[in-house]
């Protein structure tokens, strides 16, 4: 009896220690350099999928190993990449790009017209059910994307035509000036059919089902695995100019481990909290990268009778005092914002920021505690009422809630007689009672999907899904329809100009409160350079990454 | 023994219906839903219910899911990651919770039942003050705690395990993670492998097998120790389902890819299928070890298999 039971337990050891043994020994083909480029992620991977992939962590992997038609360079340009050059007829209707002679994915195919047909038509399937359907319809202006996402043509419609092999024709409804920029967004990035047919129901669950045609190989990955990596494509057509042997990606969400582990050497590049930045601030390692996320807080006029007095608006928002929050609160490198578009992601034709001037609307948002009363007063005046009592929603995340109490906090001081409920809720919650207009105030955020302020003024208008608030102004409306398919299509300048036009409605009715553009606080190791950051679309590329030893 | 077993086995998968049936409901009055993204409109949500037949009515979808699950298949993550079938997921991660945990209840057991020994021979010595201190610590202070002890003290500071899971690198990277789990499994059975010894060494059948010349290492172990066992098993059981499924914290902590944290992204993306999933092996494997534990009774306490023959 007592012989078997020590059996039992033996064998149960062993098994154990074997299964460690054999978890280590299945991923031990991979090749891992100590040049490889060590990465902290903050969340995993969630699809390698180009055409269902939603999140900034995604793109990111998904753009080491696969290019678009474009790439984007250092500052941010589109420039070529499959496609080697492209022609845009008169009209601004038709692109036609001529792709790469020498692009070829990781199984020896070529990448072709047909490639990229295949991923487009699945972008827009509705059995696909993609959510960045939308970057082919309503941004991107691809004919008959609408209608094919709402089901009433077949996809086989599309306006994306293989001319041959080796050509690619897109067809447009209306000229889009940003439509090049769009083509480093991987849901328009290349899938291969066959591929994709062979891999049945599991593309992209593995390195396996993932083919490159990109700088990088994924060599080892797992459904929401906590480590990611890649190693260089010496068949690239670019394999030349990258010198990283591979990227090494580690999910981490302490933040304290993840520092940790960095002043150990054992990554190259990390997230740093607000916490921690007093720790680090006078590190020459340390820095801040604009990630282009504009925080907000958005008003319910539509629900609330007291927000839809335009003096009520107009004190809120100047009652905040936006650089207490960033220095004093985030410490990230957020820099305050009173612009509906935020800082640095989206160049005119001139090439300048086109929020690069914060003081355009200092009249209706600067922090002015007088004339925030001011407006209070009067606005209670026009209501007949003495107090008034808001309920506020934020995330549950930590930088959300600091940043609410603070509001609430110069909200209740400056304006006497307002008090500010913050109802904590986890975001899904959170964006659920916003789509349902069941808020009264939000504190809430939006990134940047490509790089036009469109991104931004585009939420306004009637009826658009991301109007919370249900503002409604008909000037606005059709400003935003010349912009986006009228007769400012062809006219960059004029267009750049009618933007602002828009822009100054949402600010001078206060239709939303903007606070602050994000900024992520990171370390990167002194001995890597060439690592570029974009707050739009893909936020690290490392092609043109090194690593000194 | 067998009737009883049978009647257990069946009883089992009775009340893994009723968790599934509880755990679909409980899904539905969850705030939110896997949808709720900012950039998507009413249409694609619509859209998305309708791929993932969420539309339909919650029975409907209980019994496709119950029918389905009964031929292996899990579902597919709406959020975590898109479109992978769950078993794929819980398949790499599941070994890893279990072999950390597996080590984890290991380590707390066998030190466990030494430092109760120790205090129970040793009683009132500085032995047995000693013994009580460190498993006072050790229920009293949470996991994560030493987690970061450890991984500042030996893994930042001396480098001698790494800070972070490496699946390359699996047992070495295990080593801190376990040990931290270890210490409340491991002070908990300290208490109670202590109190049970004295209880049992001051019996009057310990007494009889003394006289009758029984000494040494027989005595403490046939005779003591396998009767002090039985409500040693009874608080280890549950320990080890707690520490097998892979504890959050500790997962976070050490960014170990295993389902603990799995879970709880899931909880926060309502990640449905993930949840229900995760939730329903939980419950399985702890009805599974319970129904183990009884027959362990059985092996370990004749009184009790004689019960059941009698049955």
């Amino acid at each position: 009896m007592r012989k078997s039971k020590a059996l039992v337990a033996l064998l149960t050891a062993s098994a154990m220690v074997a299964g460690l043994m054999g978890t280590s020994t299945a991923v031990m083909a991979v090749e891992e350099s100590t040049s490889d480029l060590n990465i902290m992620l903050e969340t995993p991977v969630e699809s390698l999928d180009p055409q269902q992939a939603t999140d900034g962590t995604s793109f990111e992997v998904i753009a080491d190993y696969t290019d678009g038609l474009m790439q984007m360079d250092a500052d941010g340009q589109a420039v070529p990449a499959i496609a080697e050059s492209y022609d845009v007829s008169e009209d601004g209707l038709t692109y036609t790009f001529h792709l790469r002679e020498d692009a070829n994915w990781s199984n020896g195919d070529p990448v072709t017209a047909q490639d990229f047909v295949f991923a487009w038509q699945r972008a827009v399937d509705p059995a696909v059910a993609s959510e960045y359907a939308y970057m082919l319809s309503d941004i991107g202006q691809v004919v008959n994307a609408a209608e094919i996402i709402a089901g009433e043509k077949d996809k086989s419609e599309l306006g994306i035509t293989a001319v041959d092999d080796k050509t690619l024709e897109v067809k447009l409804n209306v000229p889009v000036s940003y439509f090049l920029s769009l083509m480093y967004f991987p849901t328009f990035y290349p899938v291969n059919e066959a591929f994709f047919e062979g891999c049945a129901d599991t593309f992209g669950t593995s390195p396996d089902t993932t083919l490159s045609n990109g700088a990088f190989i994924l060599d080892e990955y797992e459904p929401a695995a906590t480590v990611v990596h890649l190693t260089k494509n010496e068949d690239y057509y670019g394999a030349e100019n990258v010198s990283l042997p591979g990227l090494n990606y580690q999910v981490i969400q302490d933040s304290q481990q993840a520092l940790m582990s960095y002043q150990t050497g054992a990554l190259d590049l990390t997230l740093v909290n607000g916490e921690q930045v007093d720790q680090v601030a006078d590190d020459p390692e340390f820095m801040t990268i604009g990630a282009g996320y504009l925080w907000y807080v958005s008003p319910n006029m539509s629900a609330v009778p007291e927000l839809d007095n335009l003096n009520i608006r107009l004190a809120m928002t100047m009652a905040i005092d936006r650089d207490a929050i960033t220095a004093d609160v985030l410490k990230d490198g957020s820099i305050p914002t009173y612009t509906a578009v935020p800082m640095q992601f989206a160049a005119g034709p001139d090439g300048s920021d086109f929020s690069e001037d914060q003081e355009k609307f200092s009249d209706v948002c600067k922090y002015d505690a007088a004339a925030a009363a001011d407006y209070w007063a009067k606005g209670l005046e026009e209501l007949g009422i003495s107090e008034l009592t808001l309920d506020m929603v934020v995330d549950a995340d930590d930088a959300p809630q600091k940043v609410a109490q603070v509001l609430k906090e110069q909200w209740e001081t400056t304006l006497p007689g307002l008090t500010v409920n913050l109802t904590v809720e986890p975001k899904k919650q959170r964006v659920q009672d916003m789509q349902d207009g069941n808020f009264e105030v939000a504190l809430t955020r939006w990134g940047p999907d490509y790089a036009d302020p469109m991104t931004y003024l585009g939420m306004w208008i009637t009826d658009n899904s991301n109007n919370y608030g249900l503002w409604s102004n008909e000037e606005y409306d059709s400003i935003i329809a010349e912009c986006t398919t009228g007769d400012l299509c062809t006219d960059a300048e004029g267009r750049w100009a009618r933007l602002y036009d828009a822009e100054k409605i949402v600010m001078d009715e206060a239709v939303i409160f903007p606070l602050y553009t994000q900024a992520n606080a990171e370390m990167m190791y002194s001995g890597v350079t060439g690592v570029e950051f974009h707050p739009v679309a893909l936020n690290r590329v490392y092609k043109n990454a090194v690593k000194a030893e | 023994m067998k009737k009883y077993t049978l009647k257990r086995i069946l009883t089992s998968i009775f009340t893994l219906l009723v968790i599934l049936l509880v755990l679909f409901i409980l899904m539905q009055l969850m705030p939110g839903s896997p949808f709720n993204d900012e950039k998507l409109n009413n249409d694609q949500r619509a859209a998305l219910y309708a791929k993932y037949g969420l539309d339909r009515p919650i029975i409907v979808q209980f019994f496709h899911y119950a029918k389905n699950m009964l031929k292996g298949d899990l579902g597919v993550s709406y959020n975590i990651s898109k479109n992978t079938p769950i078993a794929q997921m819980i398949q790499t991660r599941l070994p890893i919770s279990i072999c950390i945990g597996g080590l984890a209840v290991t380590i707390g057991a066998i030190v466990g039942l030494l430092l109760g020994l120790l205090a129970a021979l040793k009683h009132n010595t500085i032995w047995d003050s000693l013994a009580t201190v460190i498993s006072v610590i050790g229920v009293s202070v949470p996991s994560y705690v030493f987690a970061l002890a450890l991984s500042y003290s030996m893994g930042f500071r001396l480098q001698w395990f790494p800070m972070l899971y490496n699946a390359r690198n699996a047992l070495q990277s295990s080593v801190l993670p376990s040990i931290s789990l270890s210490m409340f499994t491991m002070a908990s059975i300290a208490r109670f492998t202590r109190s049970e010894m004295l209880e049992v060494l001051g019996s009057d059948y310990m007494l009889l097998a003394e006289s009758k010349g029984i000494s040494g290492s027989a005595l403490i172990f046939k005779h003591a120790l396998r009767n002090a066992l039985i409500p040693i098993i009874t608080v280890l059981a549950p320990l080890i389902v707690d520490l097998m499924t892979g504890s959050l914290v500790i997962e976070k902590i050490f960014a170990i890819p295993g389902v603990g944290s799995l879970l709880v992204n899931a909880i926060q993306s309502n990640d449905y299928n993930v949840v229900i999933s995760l939730s329903f092996i939980y419950s399985a494997m702890y009805i599974g070890i319970m129904l183990v534990v009884d027959i362990l009774y059985g092996v370990i306490d004749p009184r009790i298999r004689l019960a059941k023959k009698g049955d």
